[in-house]
């Protein structure tokens, strides 16, 4: 499928994002450099940064394929899906984490609560990254076999080597720069090829008008809002409550791979922006990843597989050269989900496990080398597990699945956390642990409770609203936080901010 | 009752009302949000209209509410 110029650029793309994320490896000195770029990078390269990060090379493949069977509406996720969740985050969460000088989510909900929250918190995190770590390598180098025929040990090793020389070195400031360069890539490679789509399809009108006439099962391709009723997995009842009220809040606010990048930012200012700046950028990513999937209807009806639409696309549609540029978006994608992973995972560690419980009181340079040999062995945990994905298909899926356990119940305590001054840290904990074991009960008996096959939106809103009453029940039966502890956790509590820019 | 059936007999478009009535209230929230707060990083001289973030997020919602009037 690829020709001379198109391995050239791929092969340039990967050796240029090396070399790239090496450089950053001179403003590492401190734990605060590794972790959280000296607190000195600029809104947009925080934003751009963001957006990569959320955006795997599975998401290409998976969102035009579910363009292609379930229309338009796929795109709620980027939508509706992320930029509510992107302004709370940037006004309400966001300057309450970088004035208090926080490097994790979880180090928050421990000061806002107790360790046992803090601990719960991280290792789920953890051990949620570390998985996902194997099962996106594995996943993700398939992908590349199919579409390449690149074996897949060899996209593994290689992403491993590029992805792992850069993090290991300059950490979240290499991570967050080669991202800027690897969203320019996947906005160039997605626009080019949705306008070269747009051109075979005869524009937009065009593909609105041939889809339509194409029969009954394509009436409500063009429908954002799906009744409460529909087959597809996206009704607008499960988008409303599960999607924008809870997961996408969850995502954009507890998860530590998005909050540690505004967490960078040189000052407060930058940190909301970078958030705010991130959902304009949002509001572009279905143009890529989800209007070829609806081209595909048209020039390549009756496909089995809606996952084979964009590979069908870029074979149809893209010259040479241009494919290269596709593919070294396919390769941005999973190198940018690989380094986030990594470096998220080895803060989380550091910050929330080593540090209070292996070894406190320990030099910063100490802390700095943990920090670099997590990144090291999260890698190697990571390729050496890739192949026990390969073994068990519905792996992928069930990772996914595992983040609706937590991720309600998640932010649940945080939303609690910030707006309610009464809630307490037995609230909290119990919260959490009530919240995850209701949403594990939803899911393993989900066909009993749902009638619905996937309904991950639907456990996640109930398994916050369980979280959410059990918190404020408990609160309420002890003894509330005295107000000086309460200073520059909760929205609008009094007292001085920790830093101020 | 976990499934949204108590939902049901709301329509397409009813759903697409309360969809483009939360832009619009999340918008009005933002608005009343204190411009001190907003520029809190930037110096005072320094303040100027494109600094506000407010604008920005207002441009990204009108974005949103677009989309879905049109879908």
């Amino acid at each position: 499928m690829l020709s001379g110029i198109d391995y050239f650029i791929v092969i340039a793309y990967i050796v240029g994002i090396m070399l790239l994320g090496f450089y950053f490896r001179r403003y590492i000195a401190t734990s605060e450099d590794y972790f959280l770029g000296g607190r000195s990078l600029p809104f947009w390269a925080i934003g751009m940064s963001i957006v990569v990060s959320d955006i795997g090379a599975m998401d290409f493949v998976g969102v035009s394929g579910q363009a292609y069977r379930y229309g338009i509406s796929v795109g709620n996720f980027d939508w509706i899906g992320s930029v509510p969740a992107m302004l709370l985050a940037a006004f309400i969460f966001i300057p309450y984490f970088w004035r208090g000088g926080m490097y994790t989510i979880p180090e928050y909900l421990g000061r806002r609560y107790n360790r046992h929250v803090r601990t719960i918190a991280s290792l789920t995190w953890i051990i949620f990254f570390a998985v996902d770590l194997g099962v996106l390598f594995w996943a993700s180098a398939v992908l590349l076999n199919v579409l390449m025929g690149w074996p897949v040990w060899l996209s593994i090793m290689l992403t491993a080597s590029v992805v792992g020389l850069y993090t290991y070195f300059g950490g979240i400031t290499a991570v967050v720069m080669t991202d800027v360069v690897q969203l320019i890539i996947m906005f160039v490679g997605g626009l080019t090829l949705t306008f070269l789509g747009f051109h075979a399809v005869g524009g937009w009108e065009g593909m609105v008008d041939k889809i339509s006439t194409m029969g009954p099962e394509y009436k409500s391709h063009f429908d954002l809002i799906q009744p409460s009723d529909t087959k597809t997995p996206f009704p607008w009842t499960g988008i409303l409550f599960g999607l924008t009220f809870v997961m996408a809040n969850a995502y954009m606010i507890g998860n530590q791979t998005i909050v540690q990048r505004c967490l960078t930012a040189k000052n407060e200012w930058h940190a909301k922006a970078s958030m705010i700046f991130a959902s304009g950028l949002k509001m572009l990513v279905p143009i890529l990843v989800l209007f070829p999937g609806l081209m595909a209807i048209i020039l390549h009806p009756g496909l089995e597989d809606g996952d084979q639409a964009l590979p069908m696309m870029i074979k149809s549609i893209l010259p040479p050269g241009l494919v290269g540029l596709m593919f070294s978006a396919f390769f941005a994608g999973l190198m940018s989900s690989v380094d986030s992973l990594l470096n998220s995972t080895a803060t989380l560690f550091t910050k929330d496990i080593y540090e209070p419980f292996i070894k406190k009181g320990a030099t910063d340079k100490h802390y700095l080398k943990v920090g670099k040999m997590t990144t090291l062995v999260l890698l190697v945990i990571g390729v050496a597990t890739s192949p026990i994905s390969g073994k068990y298909p519905g792996i992928y899926v069930a990772i996914q699945t595992f983040l609706s356990y937590f991720q309600g119940p998640l932010f649940a305590i945080l939303l609690l956390g910030i707006f309610w001054k009464r809630t307490t840290q037995w609230g909290g904990l119990s919260g959490l642990i009530i919240g995850i074991g209701f949403a594990t009960v939803l899911n393993t008996f989900k066909s009993a409770f749902f009638t619905i096959e996937d309904p991950f939106l639907y456990v996640s809103w109930w398994s916050f609203v369980v979280g959410f009453i059990i918190t404020i029940a408990v609160s309420l039966f002890t003894s509330p936080h005295p107000e000086k502890r309460l200073e520059g956790l909760v929205f609008r509590a009094t007292g001085k901010k920790n830093r101020t820019s | 009752m976990l499934n949204f059936d108590w939902l049901a007999g709301i329509s397409q478009e009813s759903a697409k009302l309360i969809f483009l009535v939360m832009f619009v209230l999340i918008g009005v929230l933002i608005l009343f949000i204190p411009n001190d707060y907003i520029f809190q990083g930037v110096e005072k001289k320094n303040r100027r209209w494109w600094n506000n973030l407010k604008l920005w997020a207002i441009a990204v919602l009108s974005l949103l509410f677009l989309t879905y009037y049109v879908f």
